[in-house]
């Protein structure tokens, strides 16, 4: 016999509601027999009303005063009987004194959403213009997070076997071109699995998910009237819920379920997802921007406030989360232990991460609890944590990230120097020698691998490939800021001409140095990451700053699958390349070698001898293992020539029963790539003007 | 939208031809009934959906609680859905519990 709860009796009647005290865990809103447990803690707050609202309503279905004798310590909590949880919006008055200064913001007549929200409604449609008459915009909503995970479980890939391919939901499949049915959402994405698979990449990292709200300072083009808007997202309005315009079935609340059902898509396939987060500020900006949630329920604890009561600008946006503080520290993992659990996310990438180890003064801390606690945390013991180090106060820490151990960090030193080597600049052979291995300079000091390097030449922030082997200047004017966002160091060369062109050698060259990149990029060990399209020659037109755009200068054109076949076939071949040579993907700085030859050595056009000067253009290297579970050598031979003009190598010699197989050439237009089925006999190769060419070893044919 | 329910026990099957919407008010009721048939025992299980215009979350997953109970080798059909709750049973990874037909006669 099943026995019935003694505490689950309602004890009084608020408002026509029967209630009774709630549990404080968890926080946020939660299911007992019957009715629903709500909690929300407020350190400096002194009464509490939840609000309840039927879907879409304006008016309030009722208030409940949360009674004082259900508070324990900051936490109010409640349960309502006799909800009807599929159709309930709730949010929360809090009391409290409106003293900027000492960094409270209370107002009892704001409804606030509910930080722990694990489904948001209020913009349930991509796009569709809100009602802004509406009281309470961002409503909190129950989740059924029930789902058939079918033994799903987190995949777990070795960080250095990660090929990492960065995406925007909307823009990955909104298009026509995309020829998936649910256009623009995770159903879309799911859709393209098949496409992901065969491409090789296994792990996709979405750009933000968690809710936000593409209206945010959305205006309209000077020019041309266009709507621009919040388009990429890094601006959270809550972190426990993914993005309802994202998903076909948000129209309906299902976001939850169809992101789910992406993950266990994407795992069936063997594809990690990875979330890109955004813990550095929030959507509420600064003193005159709006009070959704923490402004209204603990300013002073959420955010790093100058003396004054104003908020500190750390990431640019106007406000920074007080990230060290131990109640938002709390709930930065909380959050992120929801979505490992929860959703079997495989790990995240934390945006402007350096935030992340200041002070509540914004002073940064060589021991940030925050960041620690991640790195140990036993949920997230599993999860890729992965920063970008940096934010937009001036700190840099790639290479002095405070890892723990455990943080991998998006390598903004391989990003420009492969640029600046790619395009032949002078004084470039020592830095990318460095930045193949893994980055041993920045990351070997305090014992970290070279998987902690995140290897990327293009991502979000900046030209796509296509566009850095087009441009020399950004042209961001889509923007409506007369061109003046967007950074300006971006390291590209435009081949000759700035722009579309009709002269098929520009062409021919610019085809050549989208490959030379991937090639440079896919052979280096650490963690490559690849942005969506750039497998086929994706482009904005010389935008390097799309953060507003939601058009197809934003969207990506499948048809260039098809028109760019070539390069989207050397791209597969080099990611499959990559897979099938564990000598590429060494996670060791110490890493002994083969039995035959070092773990990685550097050559010039002689081998074993390299001409290290600033005016040098040609560097190759040599990785070498044993493979696993076998006597044989794994040895991969990468020739780069940045020079204008050709230039002959001389090809190491292998040990005594070993050849040569060339698998790469982008110096050949036409074949740059082939299965290493013939043994190349040659001493050495001429590798061509701007060229790379890739060897691999074999057993010779006796 | 009220929801009435009408069972008719075949041979091999159960049908339940539902007529009106499926949500959090009445996928109680949905649940009732299906619960009420031994669905541990149950090889065939068909849901005619043809005069069902919505089918919440409440309402899926009572459907698939209902799979979930009867034998592994069991079928439980949807007959004649709306393009609209096909395609949320499909984007949310619902549907893998159920075989969809648009009519009773191909089954």
């Amino acid at each position: 016999m099943d026995l019935e709860r003694i505490d689950n009796i309602p004890t009084d009647t608020i408002a026509g509601f029967r209630v009774r005290p709630g549990k404080p865990l968890p926080f946020g809103v939660s299911s007992v027999p019957g009715g629903l447990n709500f909690s929300v803690y407020t350190s400096a707050g002194t009464a509490c009303t939840l609000v309840l609202f039927s879907r879409s309503e304006s008016a309030p279905l009722g208030e409940i005063k949360v009674p004082d004798h259900y508070r324990i310590g900051d936490v109010y909590s409640i349960v309502v009987y006799d909800l009807d949880y599929e159709d309930l919006e709730y949010g929360f008055k809090i009391d409290g004194p409106f003293d900027p200064v000492q960094g409270h913001r209370f107002n009892p007549d704001n409804i606030l959403m509910d930080p722990y929200a694990r489904v948001m409604s209020g913009r349930d449609e991509w796009g569709v213009e809100p009602d802004w008459s509406k009281p309470y915009q961002y409503r909190s909503r129950v989740a059924f997070d029930d789902f058939d995970w079918e033994g799903d479980t987190p995949l777990e890939i070795n960080d250095a076997d990660l090929v990492i391919y960065e995406l925007h939901v909307r823009s990955f499949t909104k298009s026509d071109s995309s020829g998936v049915k649910f256009k623009g959402t995770y159903a879309g994405i799911a859709e393209k699995i098949p496409y992901l698979k065969s491409l090789g990449v296994n792990a996709v990292e979405l750009m933000p998910i968690f809710e936000f709200d593409e209206f945010e300072n959305s205006r309209t083009h000077p020019d041309t009237g266009e709507k621009l808007f919040n388009y990429w997202g890094y601006s959270t309005v809550a972190f426990f819920a993914p993005k309802a315009g994202f998903a076909a079935t948000g129209k309906f609340g299902m976001q939850v379920d169809e992101f789910k059902q992406l993950v266990k898509k994407l795992h069936q396939e063997g594809i990690e997802i990875i979330l890109d987060v955004v813990f550095n500020h929030t959507a509420e900006g600064n003193e005159r921007g709006p009070s959704i949630s923490f402004k209204g329920l603990d300013n002073k604890i959420y955010y790093m406030l100058t003396p004054e009561g104003y908020y500190f600008n750390f990431s640019g946006t106007g406000n920074t989360l007080n990230c060290n503080n131990p109640v938002v520290r709390n709930l930065v993992l909380d959050c992120l232990r929801y979505w490992a659990s929860e959703y079997h996310i495989d790990g995240f990438r934390f945006d402007l991460a350096s935030i992340l180890g200041r002070d509540p003064w914004g002073a940064p801390l060589s021991n940030p609890p925050l960041l620690e606690a991640l790195a140990f945390d036993p949920i997230l013991s599993s999860c890729k944590l992965i920063a970008e180090a940096w934010d937009a106060g001036g700190l840099y820490q790639v290479g002095t990230f405070p890892a723990f151990g455990r943080w991998s960090e998006w390598n903004g030193k391989y990003r420009d120097t492969a640029r600046r080597y790619l395009k032949g600049d002078s004084d470039q052979v020592g830095e990318m020698a460095q930045r193949v291995q893994g980055s041993p300079d920045l990351y070997q000091w305090n014992g970290r691998s070279p998987a902690t390097s995140i290897n990327f030449i293009t991502c979000h922030d900046g030209f796509t490939l296509a566009d850095l082997v087009s441009f020399n200047e950004k042209h961001n004017e889509a923007n409506g800021e007369n061109n003046c966002d967007g950074g300006d160091d971006n390291h590209s060369w435009n081949c000759g001409a700035e722009g579309w062109t009709e002269d098929e050698g520009i062409k021919a060259l610019r085809t050549r140095q989208s490959m030379n990149a991937l090639s440079m990029l896919l052979t280096s060990r650490g963690t490559p990451m690849l942005l969506m399209g750039d497998e086929f020659g994706r482009s904005q037109h010389g935008n390097n700053n799309a953060y507003c755009l939601d058009s197809p200068i934003s969207w990506v054109d499948w048809t260039l699958l098809t028109s760019n076949k070539l390069l989207f076939d050397y791209t597969q071949a080099l990611v499959n390349f990559r897979h099938q040579h564990p000598c590429l993907r060494i996670n060791r700085f110490d890493h002994p070698g083969s039995s035959h030859l070092p773990s990685c050595s550097f050559h010039g056009t002689s081998p074993w001898q390299v001409d290290w000067s600033a005016e040098s253009r040609q560097l190759a290297w040599l990785m070498s293992c044993d493979k696993p579970d076998s006597k044989l050598m794994d040895a991969v031979y990468v020739a780069t020539n940045t020079a204008h003009y050709a230039t002959w190598f001389d090809l190491p010699s292998l040990p005594q029963g070993y050849g040569w197989h060339l698998c790469f050439n982008t110096g050949d237009a036409s074949t740059p790539h082939h299965a290493p089925t013939t043994p190349y006999n040659e001493h050495g190769i001429l590798v061509g003007e701007r060229s790379v060419v890739i060897f691999s070893a074999s057993p010779s044919e006796t | 939208m009220a929801l009435t329910i009408d069972v008719v026990k075949g041979d091999v099957h159960v049908t339940l031809v539902l007529n009106g919407d499926v949500d959090t008010k009445t996928a109680p009721d949905l649940l009732g009934h299906l619960t009420s048939l031994e669905l541990h025992a149950l090889e065939q299980l068909r849901l005619d959906l043809i005069e069902v215009d919505f089918v919440s979350s409440a309402g899926l997953r009572a459907i698939v609680f209902a799979k979930q109970k009867m034998p592994h080798s069991s079928r439980l059909y949807l007959i004649g859905p709306s393009s609209e709750i096909v395609e949320t049973i499909t984007k949310t990874g619902l549907a893998q519990a159920v075989v969809i037909v648009e009519s009773e006669a191909e089954i």
